[in-house]
């Protein structure tokens, strides 16, 4: 089936890896599946940026990139625009975070210690104004979609499928609440482990109570008022994670994740239902 | 099949300057390919042009007529009557067929046109055929839009004066991917590179993105975010798309769509016009061809007239002594068609729903297609999203080729100096697509309305004792069962570790990268174990080819539940 090269040839050598995660789905922390390789040449093992995050979270990985190994000006590991420098250009990088060059307009390579927050132009904080992030979100994608850089080169092309997806990611993670609690602990070092088994027995029974309520709901009103009831759970347990991220009392602050996911998945139940 | 007669050179050893196109690139043009009609549009520089044929036309009919010498199709033929057209040497409703097994529903409703469409409802290709010189010459689908689009190729280089290569087709929500190769199958036997294939309310949300920009340019004001509900039907397809617009960049943030439309409607008007049609006109021989295109013909001119008129007389001799005189009003052909506009509904309610937008956030409420003229169509879409007029100023006939030929230009790298192609469309996934499990389950692993590209996980476990190999069965749709979906492939894990049921991890991942390729991989893991216990699977789908539908009953009968895999139960949810 080679049917589909003939629409694809442009992106033939391409590979990404985008972060594999889902709220509900958590990726197994167990593999990684490894990014789809399709490179005619062998992967060298070179300029890799080694990912800030202590955990086994997996991000954009370059090291397969097919180009040879040559010695780009930009750093990896760039703490904040000081040193960067376009690799197309040579263009020292004038704003942060550096994902485009604003001299000649090149995708850059994705920088992993520029974090999500850090891409928006947010303070890294919980409580953020969400509605702004949409304008951001589309700012950068004018500047780094794929579909804008057709004609630049494979370099270029790979670069910017990494960094849209990684904004793409970053707009998702920090848009909503939970992913953007789990996302802010994790930069602090704290794993939320969504596959726990429960041992808090009063959640255990609370939320049992609410999933029989849910099943035997029988009209969308019923319905609905369990959502509302939900959503002021969650913007409580928002709260509370919030104020135990700021004084850093990371237990209690995973404990209102946990909460958190479970009321999500009630209320994705309850859509579903509708 | 052989590799297109060109390729893009490698640039890798190229740095600096590294414009890999010449400094003229191609602009890619846009095409709209209808059910009915079909249109072409490019970038001419400064805007966006509809092309014209030989006999100043915009739009053209979709059919290829069958003749003793070289088919010829819409674009370049013009039928002096309708009638013509329906005297079973055309086949018309390509968009209808394609990529359609003979067991669906779509393909059954057209075994009432004029040409013969023939099935034996096993799950493989149906089987087409035009009438030439009293013979029924077979084709295919591909075949037949093939040569369609070398017409629309020809007719496209006179009005350019240049060579056409790469283009931007527009394709109806509900089509899977093994729909779209059919696609670009057509497009390849054509000689044409498809660029970028786009849903058609994207391309329509790409236009309004468009307008949207300038006129903020006009009034120098702040862009600020502008929802648009976007409802297309023509003769064959509905879709809905919810768009988020700002500064030229159109997120779009749900789709929904079905195989339902205007012949759909033409279909039931006839049944209630002469009830057992289908039965007089099933053997296809030439009185019942003609009978059934007189029927066709006066059926279309009186749903057309009911968009303007409360009722219409219908007064047709079909031959053999069958005639028609009847007043039909806009009630009964409501009451007839109740179930397509329940569906037009649904979908408009399940795509806001969707999208988490709420009827009254929506900005603008666009309507194109040919069916959007239909008053009853209009009045349940107003009705639907609480709005009491719909968006003017875009022709409903001409946005989704328009919106194509602006994605041609932008994706071709072209730059217009007053920003008219400062534009971006950030796509969603269309359908979901997962894989069989939990017996004959369809479990989604990427769900519909994801933006892509995409990247998504499930973890998976096995069903039986000591069972060392899984059947992958990979699909595509909304079905809950995996039957009411479409397959694209399957392929079978072997290697893994004996255990007891339950206990090995299999996670299988899917992967659309930038350009819209889909792969799906499959990995075993041994709890304990940080390495995967077998080489993971890495399979670029779809792959399956025609009789797709008869492949999955195949294998059930083959392996039974032997090779099943069950979703990995999540502690949390108990």
């Amino acid at each position: 089936m080679s049917r589909r090269k003939f629409w694809t040839p442009l992106y033939a050598t391409l590979r990404r890896n985008l972060p594999s995660k889902h709220p509900y789905f958590p990726a197994s922390s167990v593999f990684k599946f490894p990014s789809p390789t399709y490179s005619f040449s062998p992967p060298s093992p070179s300029s890799s940026p080694s990912s800030p995050f202590p955990s086994s979270y997996d991000f954009y990985s370059l090291q397969n990139l097919k180009f040879p190994v040559r010695s780009f000006c930009f750093s990896t590991g760039s703490e904040e625009q000081s040193s960067a420098r376009c690799w197309s250009c040579g263009a020292v990088a004038i704003a942060a975070p550096f994902l485009v060059c604003e001299t000649c307009r090149s995708v850059q390579p994705v920088d992993h210690s520029v974090d999500y927050f850090h891409i928006f132009g947010l303070e890294k904080k919980y409580d953020i104004e969400v509605q702004n992030l949409e304008g951001k979100y589309k700012d950068w994608q004018k500047k780094l979609h794929p579909d804008l850089v057709h004609s630049k080169s494979e370099r270029e092309r790979g670069y910017a499928a990494e960094q849209s997806a990684r904004v793409i990611d970053a707009y998702h993670t920090l848009s909503k609440p939970l992913l953007r609690a789990i996302y802010i602990l994790r930069l602090e070092g704290v794993d939320v482990d969504e596959e726990e088994t429960l041992t808090d027995p009063e959640l255990l029974s609370e939320i049992l109570e609410i999933r029989e309520a849910v099943e035997e709901a029988a009209d969308p009103l019923a319905l609905n008022e369990i959502k509302s009831q939900m959503n002021e759970e969650l913007n409580h347990w928002s709260n509370s994670f919030a104020t135990a991220f700021r004084c850093r009392k990371f237990e209690e602050a995973v404990n209102s994740i946990r909460r958190m996911t479970y009321y999500e998945r009630v209320t994705e139940e309850i859509v579903k239902k509708l | 099949m052989a590799e297109p007669a060109y390729t893009v050179a490698s640039d890798g050893e190229t740095t600096g300057e590294e414009k890999s196109s010449s400094a003229f690139p191609e602009i890619a043009i846009g095409i709209d390919i209808g059910t009915s009609q079909c249109s072409v549009a490019a970038w001419n520089g400064s805007q966006v042009e509809l092309l014209k044929n030989t006999r100043n036309q915009k739009m053209m009919r979709s059919y290829v007529t069958f003749k003793d010498d070289a088919p010829s199709g819409g674009v370049s033929n013009q039928h002096t009557h309708e009638l013509e057209m329906l005297s079973g040497a055309s086949i018309f409703n390509m968009k209808r067929l394609i990529g359609r097994v003979d067991t669906d529903p779509v393909v059954h409703a057209s075994k009432s046109l004029p040409f013969l469409v023939q099935t034996l409802d096993i799950g493989v290709r149906p089987f087409i055929a035009a009438l030439v010189n009293n013979v029924w010459r077979s084709t295919t689908p591909e075949e037949v839009l093939a040569i369609f689009l070398v017409e629309l190729r020809a007719m496209a280089e006179i009005a350019l004066k240049r060579p056409i290569r790469n283009v931007v087709l527009t394709i109806p929500v509900s089509f899977s991917r093994f729909q779209v190769t059919r696609i670009e199958r057509a497009c390849a036997m054509a000689g044409l590179h498809v660029l970028r294939l786009m849903p058609e309310p994207t391309a329509v949300a790409l236009l309004y993105a468009q307008q949207q920009q300038q006129t903020i340019h006009e009034n120098m004001g702040s862009g600020y975010e502008k929802i648009a509900l976007i409802f297309n039907m023509g003769a064959g397809y509905s879709d809905v798309a919810v768009s988020a617009t700002a500064g030229g960049v159109s997120q779009i943030k749900a789709l929904a769509g079905s195989a339902i439309g205007g012949e759909d409607m033409l279909q039931n008007m006839m049944r209630h016009l002469l009830p057992d049609s289908e039965i007089i006109f099933s053997n296809h021989g030439i009185n019942e061809i003609k009978s059934m295109g007189l029927l066709r013909v006066a059926t279309q001119d009186a749903i057309h007239k009911l968009s303007f008129e409360t009722s219409v007389q219908i007064d047709v001799d079909l031959g053999n002594g069958l005639k028609i005189c009847k007043v039909v009003n806009q009630e009964e052909f409501q009451e007839v068609n109740r179930e397509v506009f329940e569906k037009c509904e649904s979908l408009i309610i399940q795509c806001l729903r969707d999208a988490k937008i709420e009827p009254d956030d929506v900005t603008d409420i666009i309507a194109v297609g040919g069916c959007s003229f239909i008053p009853k169509i209009k009045n349940l879409i107003m009705t639907t999203c609480k709005r009491q007029e719909l968006y003017k100023g875009i022709n409903p006939m001409e946005a989704a080729v328009c919106g194509a030929a602006l994605e041609g230009a932008v994706a071709s790298g072209i730059n217009d100096p007053f920003g008219s192609l400062d534009l971006l469309t950030i796509q969603v996934t269309p359908l979901a697509i997962g894989i069989q499990a939990d017996g004959n389950n369809f479990v989604p692993i990427i769900p519909r309305n994801t933006t892509m590209p995409a990247r998504r996980e499930l973890a998976f476990t096995t069903v039986h004792d000591n069972q060392t190999e899984a059947l992958i069965v990979v699909y595509e749709g909304e079905g809950k069962k995996v039957e009411e979906n479409h397959l694209l492939g399957y392929f079978k894990l072997v290697g893994i570790p004996p255990a007891p049921k339950g206990v090995p991890d299999i996670n299988v991942c899917m992967d659309i990268d930038a350009s819209d390729v889909l792969r799906v991989l499959a990995g075993v893991v041994v709890p304990g174990s940080q390495q995967p216990a077998i080489p993971v699977m890495e399979v670029r789908m779809p792959t399956v080819d025609d009789g797709h539908g008869w492949c999955a009953e195949a294998l059930h009968r083959t392996f039974g539940s032997r090779l099943n895999l069950v979703t990995v139960q999540k502690k949390m949810q108990q």
